[in-house]
């Protein structure tokens, strides 16, 4: 029995599409390039919301739309999944017990964003708090996407099967990837140099990650041939 | 480098999938009562001084078990996965199964990552106002604590599937502490009410009784699970039961088995 696979490409064709949007955004946002500061004191911020409403809400309403466009791509790899020569599905539903929070994270960053841009006027401090609370969730937020590598590339060590599904290097990538991630986890414990949410390796590497991830698993899931899955699945 | 057996096992996923469970429980347990010692939680009835005093005592332990979950909390989702596993191999309809992984996983958000992006944000930032710090506490440990409806209606699930199966995926008893563990969630909902006694979020009710029943709960399922794991047979119908210990084999024996 073959699973139906009709509607796929559409899924993966569009990423380009909303890829050119994400970036966009990312570039509209006035505070990315480069990322504010956590140093930065609390009249500071809240200048940057009022000089900036404007920017911060474009930017971040489309962020808000578009950080879930990437569920349906990680739908198509769980549906990937059933081609593999797993025994239980076991993995599978490790894989959808985070897909769907991985951005959902990012689009509670959002919410907070905005928030801070809604009333520029606030107490400074209040803005801050918002603007705090962004930062964390987006730059700590990495649980379910570190857990997502993970599961995927033991899922493909262990498809082992004469053509597996995904060839081998997608798991060493996606072990790679996971390690890029995971030092973003401890942006908290200082607000100075890489480590800090502004820094290289909290902002720019753990950013850079995830976009590559996202291109290269397109890449990939658009390469491989969706395989009829077993009966049993 | 040889190749270790278990890989070739069929029941690998499930292996790994129980192991980094135990691993995540174990590390949930130290991040929260050693490392960052949330639990048991700060007393609600602090004021402003207070919880700045608490922040200022926690600081360190905070960011550094925060960051713990921030980067492996994610590995929750293996016993959500198991757990999904075993009502599909129950003869009640999946969607039992499906309902269970759904609910535990978007309840992620609020059940633990909120903790930590408030901790984090109160730790970080020793100096904002006293008022906005109790505002950080408060989020935190009442979206810890007070994130409820997700093991009432998820362990009724799971208590019902299993009440229902007739695959004998689990004792009926642990069917039963199923329903010990929902209503842990009813009696934590005072803590809304209540910022002292035992009614308050760190109060003998709320806190002890409901970490003493979850903690059991969470030992128990940890066990049947494995328990499952080994009585797996990939059928459909009743689980068989666990095969009989085997007899430890002399060194002669193994000799002579080998030999012929």
């Amino acid at each position: 029995m073959t699973r139906p696979t009709a509607g796929e490409s559409i899924i993966v064709t569009s990423l380009p599409m909303i890829a050119v949007i994400w970036i966009a955004a990312f570039f509209v946002f006035p505070g990315f390039l480069p990322p504010l500061s956590p140093r930065a004191p609390s009249n500071e911020i809240a200048t940057f919301y009022r000089e900036h409403a404007a920017r911060v809400r474009y930017s971040m309403v489309l962020l808000n739309w578009f950080s879930v466009a990437l569920i349906p791509l990680l739908m198509v790899i769980v549906e990937r999944m059933r081609a593999m020569a797993h025994r239980t599905p076991v993995l599978r539903y490790c894989t959808l017990g985070v897909a769907a929070a991985a951005p959902i994270v990012f689009l509670t960053a959002t919410v907070f964003w905005l928030l801070a841009a809604f009333r520029p006027d606030r107490a400074p401090d209040l803005t801050q708090l918002f603007n705090d609370l962004a930062w964390i969730t987006f730059t700590c937020g990495v649980p379910f996407l570190v857990a997502q590598c993970l599961f995927l590339a033991g899922a493909v060590y262990l498809d082992q099967q004469a053509r597996p599904v995904f060839p081998r290097w997608v798991a060493h990538f996606n072990l790679l990837v996971a390690a890029a991630l995971i030092p973003a986890a401890f942006a908290g414990l200082t607000k100075t140099g890489a480590f800090a949410w502004d820094g290289v390796v909290s902002f720019w590497v753990k950013n850079a990650a995830i976009a590559i991830w996202i291109v290269v698993m397109a890449v990939v899931v658009g390469r491989t041939k969706p395989a009829g899955a077993e009966a049993t699945a | 480098m040889r190749r270790p057996t278990w890989l070739d096992s069929p029941k690998r996923e499930l292996w790994l999938a129980w192991g980094a469970t135990v691993g995540f429980y174990n590390l949930y347990a130290v991040v929260f009562f050693l490392i960052t010692r949330t639990q048991p939680p700060g007393q609600p009835s602090y004021g402003d001084a207070g919880v700045v005093s608490w922040f200022a005592s926690h600081h360190d332990g905070l960011l550094v078990g925060m960051a713990f979950i921030f980067a492996l909390g994610g590995l929750s989702s293996t016993s959500l996965a198991l757990i999904t596993y075993s009502i599909r191999r129950m003869s009640v309809s999946r969607a039992y199964a499906y309902a269970y992984l759904l609910v535990y996983a978007v309840a992620a958000i609020p059940g633990f990552l909120f903790i930590c992006v408030a901790m984090t944000a109160g730790a970080m930032r020793p100096d904002r106002s006293p008022e906005l710090q109790r505002w950080l506490y408060d989020l935190g440990f009442l979206s810890f604590s007070g994130t409820m409806g997700v093991f009432l209606i998820g362990s009724l699930v799971w208590m019902t599937a299993i009440l229902l199966d007739k695959n004998r995926v689990f004792p009926k008893w642990f069917g039963y502490l199923n329903l010990c563990n929902a209503l842990t969630e009813v009696v934590v909902a005072p803590a809304w009410f209540f910022d002292r006694g035992a009614f308050a979020w760190n109060g003998l009710v709320a806190w002890w009784i409901n970490v003493f029943v979850f903690g059991i709960y969470t030992g128990v399922f940890i066990t049947l699970l494995r328990s499952m794991i080994r009585r797996e047979d990939f059928g459909t119908g009743p689980l068989p039961d666990l095969p009989p210990r085997k007899p430890r084999r002399s060194p002669e024996n193994a000799v002579a088995t080998a030999a012929s």
